[in-house]
């Protein structure tokens, strides 16, 4: 266990130390409960691939409807249309708005997608170590795990959209399926990026004992 | 090899079962997928099945939004617009809902709805907005679906499920005609005509038509169609008659129908009808259409005379109504008491149903009504039909006065009606004839009555005398205006002032006669006095009955007969004052105080008291008198003063405040005043009848 010797940082494990992940006090290695926060204290948290993945799959199928099915159903006196997600990009682009139209489809596409590919990365190369440098994966957790929220604004859009204009008759702007399961999504991919326990990108540096 | 210790076994805790390993968030994706997949399938089952309908173009529907609607709910959108394989039809692919499938078989009906704007109305306004959409129609029966469908131009006129009866119509050309051309019964539509088309044989015009229910019911084998397109003109011997059914049928033409005689059969599906020219032609109709033939009683008239205008077609009339016509005028020979002579043998067609048979009575049972009729006075007998052209009628009419006749039920070929004579004042009344008599009218000698009439009445008027009238009217006028302005008329009231002058000093004679000594002579003369008054009064009455004649005169007549009248009724009150009597009075009084005062003198001579008493006994009777006399001034001012009411109301009618009037009442006041004066004596007289005679 020459810690010196080896090449990579040294981690808490290998220094016989296991922190809470709560207030971040540090405990000698075996402590159970933290002793200043109470919370549960464990070197490595169990299941925690296993959280991941179930979480992730869960987003995955739900982004499977959210893009078939209609995000908005518009009625107005004269027509009646539903527009899903990637065809209200086209429909922004068509009309010159391309800023709008880029911002919808970074958020609504493009993040979740890219989420998806990160963390199935992510959670693979903890059990299949890469050898690629664990800081960049850190890095990689760090930003999936920052950016997953913006997904949202989709939602947020639909949902001020069809409580604001409701005029009966006029325009009506209701949420269809689609946001409902773009939401869940959202969430779930959250969640799964939430429990990833990011240590664990350390371990592969070095073997478990 | 025994010392080597055995390898320690390693323990290591057992490995924890696969599902105990397992997280509880495994549980999420299974049931978000469950969900995603349940919404799947809830999704694609309830979705509707595609169709296809071919159109000739597709004018304003749009993929994705255009909705099928099926009695206005919309039942499917529009998947698809695209073309067949040789691009001569759009195929419009639309998805429909799964539970009216089952009832598109092959009379579903689609048709693109547009506004459209005729004169019938505007329709289709909603889709100005909403866009077109694509309408389809079918009945409530479940077929075998179809997947296919060809779509229609127009709007189908009858939808299937939609009660009535279709039927075709014949016309002789269409031109009058257009789709959706209203048909009428008695002025209500009742249906529609579809587009005309030619005949196969292309002689004539073939028109689909819709008569919706329960209207149906009313059409029979008998009915009749006529075209009421656009307006006519008629000008006949009831006067210029003008016939417009509707706006819309003015347009686009319309057809009309009706029932016009009993015992038609119920009609079918595509029964086919004439369309008539007019009602007129329609009605006639009835009597030359040969299916109508069967029913048809066949009788024969003989007739003596000439029956020249009467020519086959022409009507049979009962009571004024047409129940057929002659079908055929025959010459024929008879032998009647050795003798040949011809005869005319009139053929005619009788439509029972005409009369109101109908179907319930057979031919026999309609011939055993004919024979009972006859016995009763029906008879058959020429008529005139129109004047101009002489044109004849037969006619059955019901006499009262006839002699008992049979229908000779044995000859041949028909049965004959029995005939009476013709009440034809004059066989030969053509237009010539007419027109002859007209000229025959002594049109000129009428004129010149005329013109001469004209002469004397202007002759007459331009008169001398007559034009000198209005001059000697007003000539009349002024003269009578001249005698009312008179001075003598004037003085009139100034001469009744005058005698009520007189009067009232005769009244302040007799009150100064209470301050002379009195007599019984004295007395006995203003007894005397008194009843002179009293027979004044008497006359007064008459003065008012003057006066209220005067008044209705003056009401009735003429201004200068009511001067007449009130210069009379002065008159006559002037007289009255002027009387005997009146003028007397005073002298008389006069003559009576002078022997009143002579008698006092005397007595003052004489002294001769002794006969005082005996006076005095003379007084009381004489005072007596003179209360009767007194009793009877109060009743005479009464008189007077109505006298004075009633010319006062006279005068009043009379109106103007004249100078006459004005003097008129001046005097009748006098004579109140007189009356008042009559009333104070016959007061005091009353009061103190000793003062008369002893001054006090």
């Amino acid at each position: 266990m020459e810690i010196a010797g080896k090449p990579g940082p040294l981690t808490a494990r290998a220094a016989g130390l296991v922190a809470c992940r709560r207030c971040g006090r540090v405990h000698p290695g075996g402590a159970q409960i933290c002793q200043r926060c109470g919370g549960p204290i464990s070197s490595r948290e169990i299941k925690s691939l296993q959280r991941v993945w179930a979480w992730l799959f869960a987003g995955m199928i739900l982004y499977i409807p959210a893009n078939i099915y209609p995000m908005l159903l518009t009625s107005t006196l004269v027509s009646k249309r539903e527009s899903t997600i990637i065809g209200g990009v086209i429909d922004l682009a068509h009309h010159g708005s391309y800023g709008v139209a880029l911002i919808v489809f970074v958020a609504s596409v493009m993040i979740p997608i890219g989420k998806f590919i990160a963390i199935s990365y992510l959670a693979l190369s903890v059990q299949w170590p890469i050898r690629q440098h664990s800081h960049l994966r850190h890095r990689l957790y760090e930003v999936t795990d920052f950016i997953g929220r913006w997904s949202m604004i989709d939602v947020f859009v639909v949902a001020i959209l069809s409580s604001l204009v409701q005029l009966d008759t006029v325009a009506t702007i209701n949420p269809g399926i689609a946001a409902v399961s773009f939401a869940l999504s959202v969430a779930f991919t959250m969640l799964s990026a939430q429990s990833f326990d990011s240590r664990t990108i350390w371990d592969s540096d070095r073997p478990a004992e | 090899m025994n010392d080597v210790t055995p390898p320690e076994p390693e323990i290591r805790p057992a490995r924890p079962a696969f599902w105990q390993r397992l997280s509880v968030v495994w549980l999420v994706p299974v049931l978000a997928l469950a969900i995603s997949l349940g919404v799947a399938w809830q999704n694609y089952s309830h979705r509707g099945r595609l169709v296809e309908i071919s159109f000739a173009n597709a004018t304003g529907v749009v993929a994705g939004s255009t909705a099928i609607k099926f009695r206005d709910v919309t039942v499917g959108t529009v998947e698809k617009v695209g073309f067949s394989g040789d691009l001569s039809r759009v195929i419009i692919t639309a998805r429909i809902d799964r539970d009216v499938i089952p009832f598109l078989d092959e009379d579903a009906r689609f048709w693109v709805v547009r506004p459209q704007v005729s004169v019938r109305g505007i329709s289709g306004l909603d889709t100005v907005l909403s866009g077109v959409f694509i309408e389809g129609s079918w009945n409530s029966q479940r077929g075998t679906a179809r997947r296919s469908f060809t779509g229609q131009d127009e709007p189908p006129l009858v939808r299937p499920g939609q009660p009535g009866t279709q039927i075709e119509l014949h016309a002789r050309d269409g031109n009058k005609l257009a789709a959706g051309a209203p048909i009428l019964h008695k002025g209500v539509k009742v249906g529609y005509i579809e587009e005309p088309r030619l005949s196969p044989s292309g002689d004539g015009v073939v028109v689909q038509a819709f008569i919706e229910g329960p209207h149906d019911r009313r059409i029979t084998s008998a009915t009749r169609f006529w075209d009421t397109s656009g307006f006519s003109v008629s000008l006949g011997t009831a006067g210029v008659t003008l016939n417009m059914s509707s706006l819309a049928s003015l347009v686009e033409g319309g057809v009309s129908f009706d029932t016009l005689i009993s015992g038609g059969d119920p009609i079918t599906q595509g029964q086919v009808f004439d369309i008539y020219e007019d009602e007129a032609a329609a009605r006639e109709s009835l009597f030359n259409d040969a299916t109508a033939a069967p029913d048809d009683l066949h009788l024969s008239v003989l007739f003596d005379g000439s029956v020249s205008g009467l020519t086959p077609g022409a009507d049979v009339r009962f009571r004024g109504v047409r129940i057929g016509e002659v079908s055929d005028l025959i010459a024929q020979v008879e032998e009647v008491d050795g003798r040949r002579r011809i005869r005319l043998l009139v053929n005619l067609t009788i439509k029972p149903s005409r009369l109101g048979f109908g179907d319930d009575l057979s031919a026999e049972g309609v011939m055993t009504l004919l024979q009972d009729y006859v016995a009763r006075g029906l008879r058959a007998r020429l008529a005139t039909s129109s004047i101009l052209t002489g044109a004849l009628i037969v006619e059955l009419v019901e006499l009262t006065e006839y002699t008992p006749a049979t229908i000779d039920m044995e000859a041949k070929p028909y049965p004959v009606l029995p005939a009476t004579e013709a009440e034809l004042s004059d066989f030969d009344a053509t237009a010539e004839g007419v027109f002859e008599r007209i000229n025959a009218l002594p049109v000129e000698e009428l004129l010149s009555s005329a013109i001469s009439l004209m002469d004397s009445l202007e002759r007459l008027a331009n008169d001398q005398a007559l034009q000198e009238t209005p001059r000697t009217m007003n000539a009349l006028l002024d003269e009578a205006r001249a005698l009312i302005g008179s001075a003598d008329t004037q003085a009139v009231p100034g001469e009744v002032r005058a005698a009520i002058g007189d009067l009232r000093k005769i009244t302040d004679e007799l009150e100064q006669a209470r301050t002379v000594a009195k007599l019984n002579d004295a007395i006995d003369s203003a007894a005397s006095a008194a009843a002179n008054i009293d027979t004044a009064a008497a006359d007064l009455p008459e003065i008012t009955e003057q006066v209220k004649a005067l008044g209705d005169k003056a009401n009735s007549l003429a201004v200068e007969e009511l001067v007449d009248a009130a210069t009379r009724a002065l008159a006559s009150i002037d007289a009255l004052i002027g009387t005997e009597d009146a003028r007397q009075l005073p002298p008389a009084l006069t003559g009576a105080l002078n022997q009143v005062r002579g008698f006092l003198a005397e007595l003052r001579e004489g002294g001769a008291i002794g006969n005082v008493n005996s006076a005095l006994a003379s007084a009381e009777a004489a005072a007596d008198a003179v209360e009767n006399a007194a009793a009877s001034l109060p009743a005479l001012s009464e008189r007077l003063s109505r006298v004075v009411a009633e010319a006062e109301a006279l005068l009043g009618s009379y109106g103007e405040r004249s100078r006459f009037n004005a003097e008129t009442l001046a005097t009748f006041r006098d004579i109140q005043s007189a009356a008042n004066a009559i009333r104070t004596l016959a007061r005091t007289l009353e009061r103190d009848p000793n003062s008369i005679l002893f001054g006090k």
